[in-house]
């Protein structure tokens, strides 16, 4: 029958459609990721650093390089800075952004102009924060001064030299740099929930704070959990402002794990043992990104699934 | 309390709060801006100087421009070349934006209408972004060297095209999901391709989110570092790389001059995120915002 050739005709054609669509996709990965991840495998196996010659020939050593990594306590400790370093900096990004967002979620004289104030932190190119951090975090420097000013203490604080704060400065920067994330999709998620259950609640006599938590706080879950994933997840990557204000000092106070792989790479040459510490971090960070892929999808789906019910009762 | 007295004190409690946080956020761009302005006595003085006096511009033309090199060798930097890397860091910003916002938005019309991609591979698309890039750059320079592409732009943009296509997609794709498919069917019903579908009606149609995307990953492109740093040697510098040599001059702190290069960075960065600022909850909401 004509049609159903037709038919089928037109099917292969909307297939081939779809392959040529997803071609440069595929041709991406197969030119540029893979060899790249297969190369780092390679070298996590050999023993090579810049002064043993050529690459290509280089020992095979089976597991020994991972061995070392799991030997070596400066891996432990950056395994630790790092984890406490997103912990802390996601914290504080999202409850700075969340209260911020929650202070504007109404219109009011002036809105837009703290609006572009509060936004502005995040488009300041990351080197250009550690380097401004630097020229103001000196002991004598400004930032204690205006500190010491608005409480009225004399304020001292060794930002940069201290070895117990350097990472909580660091942390700081990224607090300070990020909030806006936190701060754009909090505010547009407040702004997208329905407005019905509030005006219900105050109705029922319901306190702000009630309000907050049992309405506004659950019908945001999808939010929240993406602000907290995506800022642990770039924050565990955070290299520029670490390194270019420390460089993993004073002492190894901000060796973080991606400083840790760099140093180990591009100071210390080690290429082989830096591979294998990025296999390691690459499949930790996996299996966080994995659960963060569930939980998101499992927010989403819970979102859709709300508003396709609500499109239903409309 | 009456009612309309509480309702006073929150707002007096709000404007507190807020414009305490926007003290915070906005002194340390303050400071950067005033010391780029400040003549060189005043970069590292006790107390701290709020206002330069009298403002300069000499670090500007120091910096960009090369002027007074010589005078005031103290403080000059040999092999400065700012103008060359805000050209490098413009190209290669703008070629691989564009490359991955074309490739992302025909990638995201082929998921948004074919399903080439289900959501569980959107979100593994995801991983290029997410996995910290430190992780594969040391791989990543030996194969480039060996495809020649060390040190070069090419090299760059292409890495760059990778890393930002996920944020394209998933960004384009909300934009080419409202547009009404009911355009597309009459478009295929009066005979027109699919590609011209894609390229003639649909993307067209999105024009400002497409605009939106480019700036959004512009930002991205623009202020990379660890790629640029690894990937870059001499030839090539971007200017996040220019900025990063003040880091240990011999010379001493040159605050004045590295703060005239870091405005010169961001200022363009500020402007187009001004511009793009209501698309920004786009960019970054994955699908998790509804509107």
């Amino acid at each position: 029958m004509p049609s159903s050739h037709r038919a089928i005709s037109r099917q292969r054609a909307i297939c081939r459609f779809k392959l040529t669509l997803l071609l440069p996709l595929i041709a991406l990965f197969a030119c540029v990721l893979v060899p790249v991840l297969l190369l780092q495998l390679y070298f996590s196996f050999h023993q090579w650093t810049v002064y043993l010659g050529s690459w290509w020939d280089a020992d095979y050593v089976g597991f020994d390089m991972f061995e070392s990594v799991f030997t070596d306590p400066r891996f432990g400790w950056a395994v630790v800075r790092s984890l406490a370093f997103a912990t802390g900096s996601t914290i504080g990004c999202f409850v700075c952004g969340f209260a911020l967002a929650y202070l504007m979620a109404k219109p009011f004289r002036g809105h837009a102009v703290y609006y572009i104030i509060f936004i502005l932190p995040m488009l300041t190119v990351p080197v250009v924060v550690s380097y401004t951090a630097e020229m103001m975090l000196y002991r004598n420097g400004p930032a204690n001064g205006v500190i010491s000013a608005l409480t009225g203490l004399d304020v001292q604080v060794s930002w940069l030299t201290d070895p117990n704060i350097a990472l909580l400065t660091v942390a700081l920067l990224e607090i300070w740099n990020w909030t806006p994330f936190s701060f754009i999709i909090m505010l547009a998620g407040l702004a997208a929930i329905p407005k019905e259950p509030i005006e219900a609640a105050e109705i029922l006599g319901a306190s702000r704070w009630r309000i907050f938590w049992e309405v506004q706080v659950p019908l945001l879950r999808p939010v929240i959990m993406l602000a907290l994933v995506l800022r642990f997840l770039e924050a565990m990557a955070e290299f520029p402002k670490t390194w270019a204000l420390f460089q993993g000092g004073p002492g190894s106070a901000t060796e973080t794990l991606p400083v840790y792989i760099f140093m180990t790479t591009w100071q210390y040459f080690e290429i082989s043992k830096g591979a294998a510490m990025s296999y390691v971090v690459m499949m930790l960070m996996i299996v966080i990104v994995l659960a963060a892929i569930h939980l998101l999808r499992r927010e989403k789906r819970s979102l859709d699934a709300m508003y396709a019910s609500e499109a239903v009762e409309a | 309390m009456t009612k309309s007295q509480r309702r006073r004190i929150a707002s007096v409690v709000r404007y507190a709060v807020l414009s305490l946080w926007a003290l915070v956020a906005f002194f340390p761009i303050y400071w950067m801006i005033s010391t780029s302005f400040k003549p060189d006595n005043q970069w590292f003085s006790w107390p701290p100087v709020y206002f330069p006096d009298p403002p300069t511009l000499s670090n500007y033309l120091n910096v960009w421009l090369g002027a007074g090199q010589y005078d005031v060798t103290q403080y000059a930097i040999s092999s400065q070349k700012p103008l060359v890397s805000l050209w490098n860091s413009t190209v290669i910003a703008t070629t691989s934006t564009f490359l991955a916002v074309l490739f992302g938005a025909v990638l995201a019309y082929g998921v948004s209408r074919y399903r080439i991609l289900s959501e569980v591979r959107m979100f593994q698309l995801l991983m290029l972004r997410m996995i910290p890039p430190i992780v594969v750059v040391a791989p990543l320079s030996l194969y480039y060297s060996a495809l020649g592409l060390l040190d070069s732009r090419t090299g760059l943009i292409l890495v760059y095209f990778l890393t930002t296509l996920p944020y394209a997609v998933w960004m384009t794709k909300s934009f080419i999901d409202e547009v009404p498919r009911e355009i597309e069917q009459a478009a295929e019903i009066l005979g027109a391709s699919r590609w011209r579908t894609v390229f003639e009606i649909v993307l067209p149609l999105i024009r400002s989110g497409l605009v939106a995307t480019f700036l959004f990953i512009l930002i991205l492109t623009w202020s990379e570092y660890l790629l640029a740093l690894i990937i870059t040697k001499t030839q090539v510098t971007t200017l996040p790389i220019e900025l990063s040599k003040y880091q240990g001059t011999t010379e001493g702190r040159v605050y004045g001059r590295q703060a005239a290069l870091a405005v010169g960075i961001t200022v363009p960065l500020m402007i187009v995120g001004l511009i793009i600022r209501k698309h920004l909850a786009r960019g970054f909401s994955f699908g998790m915002v509804r509107r």
